[in-house]
């Protein structure tokens, strides 16, 4: 198995603060502190490290971050070690962006500091790994660090941050509690009441900017998206009826309406007996025709975008949005009629 | 008015009667066995004075009604494959292993029942399995009649301390159509004129029953209403720390936006009639339902009334922060039953009891991690156990 490993200048020995400028540089093989982490290592050999200056990935954090992206996408490593950077500011905050960037492309990755150190609450769904202060503590941070590179490297399935040496994460995680739900929530009412408010699920909505209106509707394409699980009678791509993992494009061929016995719903989150009566009230085709007709809208794009949207995890339903949406700016749409259930 | 709840030992229980078309079977607590397809839980409940223990004619909540502590009737039903209808979802009880830590029943002697139902359209099937799992659970209280009960109960609001805060409940309940319908009196709460004040303890008395099979971990099943938590603490703290100021029940899956809106406003007219300062709202399974939980809070404080909400939250796994379905800056204060995506280890049971595939095909008997989501009332949003989610 094969690790990456990231530095910043001064421990890759490319300079002190004179040198904090160097942006990422690729270098083969472990250096400096990677050789005593190579012998911690089991079964894993570093390949690459890869260093940038502390400076550089400060002032220029995007292309610092999409260079060493490059970087990892050609190596492909099994784990990414970033680090350790103890008390380091700046240091722990690469280590801990690298990391979570490489994590977020489905890369192990651990990175390693003091526990206070800012990187920490930058390191995203990546491991750290808790070190002393300064660096009289790599003797100690090495092994343990190591050792969860290796797991990670391995695929095996973590344990917990005690069993395994990592700080929490952050992540939601059940628990049972000492009080059942009913009773803590009538002690938060009361509370409340009290003038004091606290939850246990903060809540939280992405907000999306509305791209400016469409300047004339009677001139543009205009495509049919829908989560309401509309397909072909048959559902011949066999799109589920709940948790979808991904979505269907089906041409229109001219089709004036979406008859009942040529389209239907497979959608699992509700009653679909009216809705396979007439599937032009899920996905209203017949409506939209008649707009084209009357030159209301310019033209109707002639593929119809479907998924089921039915406990769909929204990094899911996220990644459809952006697929879908990329493909209908590539032909030119420029309005969507998103039917939603 | 005054309602008592006379409990009786579950050594009274009797092994009921052939019922055509039923496999029945009485399962030990904590037996290594493994309960699939279960629609419903009820507490066998008979009434001494002759009327219903899940009256159609109402009214409940008045006089007394006897119990069978520790014991619960698990109605098992795979909708027929033809009718098998799209939103019927897996649903499991396990009476051991890492499951059993989920729900209250695997300490109780489970009365599972098996339904092979004819084919005859799932609307009627399930009116048949309720109407029989109903009887059978005050069958099974029977045997109470004569007896001498461990502990009575008695539920009546008497004078409180004007000065202490007016807390409601403002339970809802699902109507999303067949199969998706909680039952108040007999009538889908679609029908039952909701939102309005209900009389709390004929929420406990059986005048609210469970028909709503969508997610089984958001389910709130019958014996849910029965030993419901929420009302039962708002019981214990009248005249201590809070006035209880009564029950509101309203429905979920409203139809429309304006429907929505509109129960939401009446919801919170409601709790305003009954002189509430805070509320409790509970929610009753998944989707849109969220959507009238969140207009009913945003309606409730714009009143002036506070709330908390009771809700589940359907986070992914490498999520720093809840996944609500819905929100509103006005729910400020919520209680999380529990993240539904998370997954329980597997286990292999000794026996399965309610059909050997589960609903994906997999066999029940060696079944890899399951989400919590398929564990019956798991993550139940009435907040009747303590399963919560935090951030680790």
């Amino acid at each position: 198995m094969r690790a990456v490993h990231y530095l910043n200048q001064f421990f890759a020995a490319l300079g002190g603060e004179d040198k904090a400028e160097t942006p990422p540089t690729r270098l083969d093989g472990a250096v400096g502190p990677g050789r005593g982490l190579a012998a911690a290592l089991e079964g894993v050999e570093i390949v690459t490290t890869l260093a940038c200056g502390d400076d550089y990935f400060a002032e220029h954090e995007d292309e610092a971050l999409a260079a060493l992206l490059v970087h990892l996408g050609e190596i492909e490593p099994d784990v990414l070690v970033a680090g350790p950077a103890f008390g380091s500011g700046r240091y722990g905050y690469a280590c801990a962006r690298v990391a979570a960037s490489a994590a977020e492309r489905g890369i192990p990755a651990v990175a390693a500091m003091h526990e206070d150190n800012p990187g920490v609450a930058a390191a995203g769904a990546a491991f750290v790994v808790p070190t002393a202060v300064n660096v009289a503590g790599m003797r100690d941070a090495l092994p343990r660090l190591g050792a969860l590179a290796s797991a990670l490297a391995s695929g095996r399935e973590l344990g917990s941050a005690e069993e395994e040496g990592y700080l929490v994460r952050g992540f939601r995680r059940n628990y049972v509690a000492e009080k059942t739900g009913a009773e803590r929530a009538v002690e938060l009412l009361l509370a409340k009441l009290g003038g004091e408010t606290r939850t246990e699920a903060a809540g939280d909505l992405d907000r999306v900017e509305p791209p400016p209106r469409v300047a004339d509707l009677s001139s543009a394409l205009v495509a049919l998206v829908t989560e309401a699980g509309c397909v072909p009678q048959g559902n011949p791509d066999r799109l589920p009826a709940v948790r979808a993992q991904g979505w269907f494009r089906y041409d229109l061929d001219g089709a004036q309406t979406l008859a009942s016995g040529r389209y239907e719903s497979v959608h699992g989150g509700f009653d679909v007996t009216l809705a396979n009566e007439d599937p032009n009230r899920l996905v209203p085709l017949d409506t939209v025709r008649g707009l084209e007709r009357d030159g209301r809208v310019g033209r109707v794009h002639e593929s119809l975008y479907t998924t089921t949207g039915n406990g769909t995890p929204v990094v899911v339903a996220t990644k459809f949005g952006q697929e879908i949406a990329g493909e209908l700016r590539d032909a030119g749409v420029q309005a969507v009629l998103l039917s939603g259930t | 008015m005054a309602w008592e709840l006379a409990a009786f030992p579950a050594d009274l229980l009797r092994e009921p009667g052939p019922i055509d078309g039923v496999e029945v079977e009485i399962v030990q607590p904590g037996s290594p066995v493994r309960v699939t397809h279960v629609l419903d839980a009820v507490e066998p409940r008979i009434r001494p004075d002759g009327r219903s223990a899940f009256p159609v004619e109402g009214p409940a909540g008045e006089g007394r009604t006897n119990r069978l502590d520790g014991v619960v009737v698990l109605s098992c039903l795979d909708f027929p494959g033809e009718e098998r209808p799209l939103h019927e979802q897996e649903s499991i009880v396990d009476l051991a292993g890492p499951g059993a830590g989920l729900t209250p029943f695997a300490g109780m002697a489970a009365v599972v029942l098996t339904f092979s139902p004819q084919e005859a359209g799932h609307v009627a099937i399930d009116a048949e399995a309720r109407r029989t799992t109903l009887a059978v659970a005050e069958d099974l209280a029977r045997s109470t009649l004569g007896a001498e009960p461990a502990e009575i109960e008695r539920f009546e609001l008497g004078p409180a301390d004007a000065g202490l805060p007016a807390v409601a409940a403002l339970i809802q309940l699902s109507d999303l159509g067949p199969l998706y319908i909680q039952y108040v009196y007999g009538e889908p709460a679609g029908e039952a004129g909701l939102p309005r004040a209900f009389h709390p303890a004929a929420v406990l008395d059986g005048a609210v029953t469970c028909g709503e099979y969508h997610w089984a971990g958001m389910r709130n099943p019958t014996f849910f209403f029965q030993q419901n938590t929420l009302i039962r603490e708002l019981y214990r703290k009248h005249g201590k720390s809070l006035r209880f100021a009564g029950t509101v029940l309203m429905r979920g899956y409203e139809q429309s936006a304006d429907d929505k809106r509109r129960a939401a406003e009446r919801a919170a007219a409601a709790a305003g009639e009954l002189g509430a300062d805070g509320v409790v709202i509970t929610t009753d399974a998944g989707g849109n339902s969220h959507t009238d939980v969140m207009l009913t809070c945003r309606a409730c404080e714009r009143a002036g009334i506070r709330t908390t909400v009771v809700l589940a939250e359907e986070t992914d796994s490498d999520s720093t922060k809840p996944i609500l379905t819905d929100w509103v800056p006005e729910a400020d204060s919520i209680v999380s039953t529990g993240n539904v995506e998370e997954l329980v280890e597997a286990w292999v049971p000794e026996r399965v009891l309610g059909g050997d595939l589960l609903l994906d095909g997999s066999p029940a008997a060696s079944a890899g991690p399951i989400p919590v989501r398929n564990y019956l009332g798991a993550a139940n949003q009435m907040g009747q156990l303590a399963l919560s989610a935090r951030t680790e």
